[in-house]
């Protein structure tokens, strides 16, 4: 792998100005792309080159892989850093990217296909030891067999169409007396729906958590994890507020998941930066998929371990390998972050326009990343996401203080935010206490308003 | 037309009138003390809104040019540029040395090739949008473009 002279960077907003600042601490040259909407974007101000890659549309511009590498043909980019979403996860960029002899600063083409494809990927975490969900061998055929597989797997269990989606052709069992019903029901129910009425099963899990651990590789064998993120509080599978180390797990419990994730990285020769999540429930973990990117809450793990994540993935891109091994790795501290969006806190409506004023908190321990800036107006073609708040503290409970104080002082104004969700919940007694689950959130915001 | 006012002077107003038309503007308007006196030719009674609206569409066109990143050219008229579908890099002829494609004040036929633009190792002839006459070439044979670039102005 050869030196990284000059980094593009195939993104737009926060995540686009975090991995700008690693670039300039690292002393990189980099070069920022934007739509036509983007051109006052801040990522853009800051980078030592840009160049216009096309109209507003996501797909012309920040999806167009054509315009991107003739971006880095004409800069000289030799890397490209694809931040999260857009062309992060997308193999075919990988590759060719590697056929133009630029740097893809991820992992292979090859390990984005295996972990992209949910039946390959649960195959594979099966193989490198990752604990998954408890399920039949593929269908389940006979009375016989349900309640075989249903007494292996332990109650609840959620029978499945094989060739089902979106709730039909699916029915959950608590018992060995329902379970019958439950397999024949949703057989016809699949039947019906599908004219196919193989079913499967699967352990239903009531009251997860939310669970990922961060994972490192070197692409020569060597891996570490920086311990977990709970991500819990979520609405509609979106991440709202994510912290670590999570509330509900111990230092072995902990240790134990991660040296499980470390090792299966080693077996796989995992390169760059990755998250493996899991559902957590009872003391147990069910893998859900693995995604090998940056997340969007990397600066929790960030926070508790004191190891910026972007210089890592530029250090192993470029072909230094890790700059720490397992046991430098240490966890100070309990961090929170709050995904600040340009939405209503209640409705969730999306508030694109003008932002008229804009305070950011301050002091020890409060981090905010975010590319907005007073005056500036928020496109309406992209995600909502205006910001990040990130708050450090060396207990938890000194943590969500200085969270609330941290929300009182921000002020974002002309447009809604999702900042007065977050004042509510920092105030919350389930919240407080650590107690909460992948359903806590939904829950609470079908209650009406206090 | 004149505010008028009694006991006003017709010799002044004839005297403006003459003015008017020896310096054919359209408009003049006097003001003393309290007595304002205005004459315009017919049929521009609403003149005197004109030049207020008139002035900030005026004034848009460079100060949007100095916002934007790109040397977009917005005083010229935006039909008659031609603009970088593509980032990448420019060249002026078929290969180095060769005669260029257009020069200006080269009339051009709709469709026929401007210029190149090469882009993940492939040439891309960009074609004239219209037909008419190069009044103006804004790029250098080898200069990289970017997205929306303003590289041809066609009359």
């Amino acid at each position: 792998m050869p030196m990284i002279s000059k980094i593009l960077i195939a993104n737009r907003g926060e995540i686009a100005l975090r991995v700008l600042r690693a670039c300039k601490e690292l002393g990189i040259p980099c070069v920022a792309v934007h739509s036509t909407a983007d051109a006052d974007a801040m990522h853009v101000r800051l980078a030592d080159e840009s160049v216009c890659i096309g109209p507003p549309q996501a797909r012309d511009s920040y999806l167009n892989i054509h315009q991107i590498v003739a971006a880095c043909e004409i800069t000289g980019a030799d890397a490209v850093h694809p931040g999260y979403g857009f062309l992060s996860e997308n193999a075919k960029f990988a590759d060719i990217l590697e056929a133009h002899g630029i740097t893809f600063i991820g992992p292979t083409a090859e390990h984005i296909r295996l972990m992209g494809d949910k039946i390959t990927a649960k195959l594979t975490a099966v193989e490198l030891g990752i604990p998954v969900v408890p399920g039949s061998d593929g269908e389940v055929k006979t009375e016989a067999d349900a309640i075989k597989t249903a007494a292996e797997i332990g109650y609840p269990v959620l029978i499945k169409a094989t060739a089902g989606g979106g709730g039909r052709g699916m029915k959950l069992a608590h018992s060995p007396d329902d379970v019958i019903e439950a397999w024949s029901t949703a057989r016809s129910e699949s039947l019906a729906a599908f004219g196919n009425d193989a079913v499967y099963m699967e352990k239903y899990l009531t009251t997860p958590r939310h669970i990922e651990v961060q994972v490192f590789g070197d692409g020569e064998g060597n891996a570490i994890h920086l311990g977990e993120r709970d991500c819990s509080l979520q609405r509609r599978h979106q991440k709202v507020w994510e912290e670590a180390n999570s509330p509900a797990l111990n230092v072995e419990q902990r240790m134990k998941i991660g040296q499980i994730c470390a090792d299966a990285m080693k077996k796989l020769k995992y390169r760059g930066a990755g998250t493996i999540e899991f559902l957590y429930e009872n003391g147990e973990f069910y893998f859900i998929e693995m995604n090998t990117r940056l997340q969007v809450e990397h600066p929790v793990t960030e926070a508790i371990t004191g190891i910026d994540l972007v210089h890592e993935q530029i250090r192993v891109a470029s072909g230094g390998g890790l700059s720490v091994t397992q046991d430098e790795v240490h966890f100070q501290g309990h961090a929170i972050e709050c995904r600040i969006n340009a939405e209503d806190a209640r409705t969730f409506v999306p508030s694109p326009g003008t932002i008229t004023h804009f305070h950011a908190p301050g002091g020890l321990g409060v981090r905010i990343d975010s590319g907005v800036y007073q005056g500036y107006k928020i496109p309406p073609y992209y995600d909502s996401l205006i910001g990040k708040l990130i708050v450090h503290g060396r207990t938890r409970v000194e943590c969500m203080m200085r969270l609330r104080r941290a929300l009182d002082e921000f002020v974002v104004d002309g447009i809604k935010t999702t900042l007065p969700l977050f004042q509510d919940l920092v105030s919350n007694q389930d919240i407080a206490n650590g107690d909460y689950d992948i359903h806590w959130l939904e829950h609470y915001l079908e209650k009406p308003v206090e | 037309m004149a505010d008028k006012k009694p006991g006003i002077d017709e010799a002044l107003i004839r005297n403006l009138a003459n003015i008017l038309n020896e310096t054919d503007l359209t408009e003049i308007e006097v003001e003393q003390d309290d007595l304002r006196i205005r004459v315009s030719r017919a049929g521009t009674t609403q003149y005197v809104q004109a030049p207020m609206m008139a002035a900030p569409q005026q004034m848009a066109a460079p100060s949007a040019a100095a916002v934007s990143a790109g040397p977009v050219v917005a005083a010229r008229n935006p039909d008659n540029v031609v603009s970088a579908p593509m980032v990448g890099t420019v060249y002026m002829a078929s290969a180095p040395g060769a005669r260029a494609f257009i020069e200006v004040g080269a009339m051009v036929k709709e469709g026929q090739t401007l210029l190149i633009i090469e882009a993940m190792k492939t040439m891309n002839q960009i074609p004239a949008p219209k037909s008419g006459k190069v009044t103006e070439i804004l790029i250098e044979d080898g200069r990289p473009v970017e997205y929306g670039e303003a590289l041809v102005i066609i009359e």
